[in-house]
């Protein structure tokens, strides 16, 4: 066992509050866990060197952290400010239907709902997530009263300040027939370290927006997941941006709990330098009838490394699923590496299902048409790179936001070399 | 028979593709203005010489000369001779998902341009200009929001190739079986959008397998291409004899009949 896991349990057990026994039930799991290294096979390409040296320690000041501005979007913000939710920054007054508390505030039986809700969604093999378990400071719980459609997003963002440690945890609850949109966004300065984990539970024909971006993450330790339960006729439309950083890890998994769900995800990560994402994206269509498309692109520069594994599991009973999962990858730099790996798991005999991962260099016919109308070599490569996850950004069921992230990425483009 | 009046002169060409010689010595000169057809039966070369002359990877140039405007066309990268007045219409436009069509148009007009020393266009006078083209080859508007070709049925690519060709006013217009897989309605305005652009400081060289788009451009000139060689040179009557009678008597003539563009 690490050091700072060590150190993570001893300051978890001094905590006595309303989520005592899920923290106790947590610790006791983590006891049994190894320490992952490269054997271990969901952290094969992820070495937690920078976990075991990092120097990032919990603060209690929030340093009146805001979040950035998203141009032509007014969200209602949730915000984790060094791990403290900041009650300041959020709306005194909500729209109908909608309720956003923290855990420690709601009353017993609320209370009682959350702690019986809460890491039902988020399967236990997610060590991180157990951390999360023992460590959060608290639980916010966003809730949408039943046939309620909630028109603005909600946005969570976790803020941290240079060399600040932070567990932030989230629980979101649709009612049967609701609509909510919610946006996940870290924004950390250097030498931080946080576990960022959100689940959400969707009631029969309700319908989830959600985005999860991690664009300013440079020198952090960024581990998280986002875990999606889907009941009868639910659906979620998800969109994960990522640029990568020291460490970053996301776990999702959308779990088919009802019948004729439907679920989207598109992920795309751009990375450069020496950084590193890993997506780690579950699927379980546990009952028929349900629908799932994935997409994953990335492009990955210089000597950046990019993991996936998408697994879809489809259990005997989970008849007419329909299942597809769609991995493209390209390489700028020969010295850049990807490590993708679709995992189907299909027991029942009645499904569709399709995957396929591809890892090229970019199309020399597109590169070439694009030269014969006088467009040079190199710009033709930035526009091709843009438009491969700009395919993606396209498919935003948000158009402020996708505006608004259109020339984030592009500049991030204009930054990453072709070698 | 070149001279410095010439467009574009081709002498004694030798290219090939993946080490197979596709063209075994083919000499072609153009005047500005000019609209030459080259026809030929399939697998004569037609297509290949469209790549060579813009400079595809993958075609290489074993001997020979070319230059436009004088300038060794040969020597220079794909995109400069774009920049240089070249101008490739496919007969297959690659499809690019994610790049609009109205980014891509902004980009090699900005590139060209910029090449020429001109000031840059603004964002707003290049959608109209890009709004009329596409009325012009009767495209939709909202295709300038698509990604490039994507999705776009045979004739739309062909016109959206046009479309490209009108924005970008180039000296010497090379349509690769432009009329490939249109119907007349198609065809005609694909016609109507070339014969708009004719003009005494701009040439055109058409190639295509059938004698029916030159009922609607009419060629100065028609050279029947075969086996990597143009075998004979004629006016826009040639291509009616072609009509008539196929391309088989053409490939089995003796070399002394052979004449120059």
């Amino acid at each position: 066992m690490s050091e700072w896991l060590e150190s993570a349990i001893t300051r978890a057990q001094g905590i006595n509050d309303w989520l005592t026994p899920k923290r106790a039930h947590a610790l006791d799991l983590l006891a049994n866990t190894k320490w992952p290294t490269r054997k271990t096979e969901a952290w094969r390409y992820t070495p937690l060197r920078p976990v075991e040296r990092t120097q990032a320690k919990v603060m209690s000041d929030k340093f009146n952290l805001l979040p950035v501005a998203i141009t032509d979007l007014s969200a209602i913000e949730v915000v984790f400010a060094n791990g403290q939710f900041d009650q300041a920054q959020l709306a005194q007054t909500l729209p109908e239907g909608l309720s956003i508390a923290l855990g420690g505030d709601l009353n017993s039986a609320q209370q009682a709902d959350a702690l019986n809700a809460f890491s039902t969604i988020k399967p236990e093999r997610h060590i991180f997530g157990l951390i999360n378990d023992a460590l959060a400071q608290d639980v916010v719980v966003v809730s949408v009263a039943e046939g309620v459609e909630i028109a603005q997003p909600v946005r969570i963002s976790t803020l941290l300040s240079q060399g600040s440690e932070s567990h932030t945890r989230v629980q979101v609850v649709l009612g049967a027939g609701s609509k909510l949109t919610v946006i996940e966004d870290v924004q950390a300065q250097g030498d931080s370290l946080n576990t960022a984990f959100v689940e959400y539970d969707i009631a029969a024909k309700a319908h989830l927006e959600h985005y999860r971006f991690a664009l300013q993450t440079g020198s952090n330790v960024a581990i998280g997941g986002s875990h999606f339960n889907l009941h009868d006729h639910a659906k979620m439309h998800s969109t994960i941006i990522g640029f990568g950083s020291e460490l970053s890890r996301l776990d999702t998994d959308i779990i088919h709990a009802g019948e004729f769900a439907d679920a989207k995800l598109n992920a795309m990560y751009l990375l450069d330098g020496k950084e590193l994402f890993d997506l780690h994206a579950t699927v379980e269509h546990a009952m028929p009838n349900g629908k799932t498309e994935e997409n994953v692109r990335c492009i990955v520069a210089d000597r950046a490394r990019a993991i996936f594994n998408g697994r879809i599991h489809i259990h005997r009973d989970a008849q007419k699923t329909l299942a597809e999962l769609n991995n493209r990858n390209l390489l700028l730099s020969d010295k850049a590496e990807i490590n993708t790996k679709p995992e189907l798991e299909i027991y029942a005999d009645d499904v569709k299902c399709a995957h396929g991962a591809t890892v090229a260099q970019i199309d020399k016919q597109a590169l070439y048409y694009l030269q014969t109308r006088g467009v040079s070599r190199s710009k033709a490569q930035v526009m091709l790179n843009f438009g491969f996850i700009n395919e993606l950004i396209d498919l935003m069921p948000n158009a402020a936001l996708a505006e608004w992230v259109r020339p984030i990425i592009r500049e991030r483009f204009a930054q990453m070399e072709v070698k | 028979m070149s001279n410095t009046n010439s467009l574009l002169t081709i002498k004694d060409l030798h290219a090939s593709v993946e080490e197979k010689q596709i063209i075994k010595g083919l000499d072609l000169d153009i005047k500005p203005g000019e609209v030459h057809a080259i026809m030929g039966p399939n697998g004569a070369g037609k297509s290949t010489l469209g790549y060579v002359l813009s400079g595809r990877d993958s075609y290489s140039v074993d001997s020979g000369s070319v230059t436009l405007d004088g300038e060794d066309l040969l020597e220079m990268e794909t995109e400069d001779r774009a920049r240089a007045g070249l101008f490739l219409a496919f007969q297959y436009p690659v499809e690019i998902p994610g790049v609009s069509n109205l980014e891509f148009l902004k980009a090699s007009v900005d590139a060209q341009r910029q090449a020429r020393g001109e000031e840059a266009i603004t964002s707003a006078d290049f959608l109209k200009e890009a709004k009329a083209a596409c009325k012009q080859v009767n495209l939709p508007v909202a295709f300038l929001k698509r990604g490039v070709n994507e999705g776009f049925s045979g004739g739309e690519k062909k016109r959206n190739e046009l479309m490209q060709m009108l924005l970008l006013k180039p000296k010497l217009c090379i349509l690769d079986e432009t009329d490939s897989g249109l119907d007349i309605d198609a065809l005609q305005i694909v016609a109507e959008g070339v014969n708009s652009q004719r003009s005494a400081d701009r040439s055109f060289i058409v190639v295509t397998h059938y004698q029916r788009l030159l009922d609607y451009i009419k060629p100065d000139f028609v050279h029947v291409l075969s086996d990597g060689k143009i075998v004979k040179s004629g006016d826009a009557s040639l291509a009616l004899e072609l009509e008539a009678q196929g391309y088989s008597w053409l490939q089995k003539e003796p070399v002394e009949d052979e004449l120059e563009g």
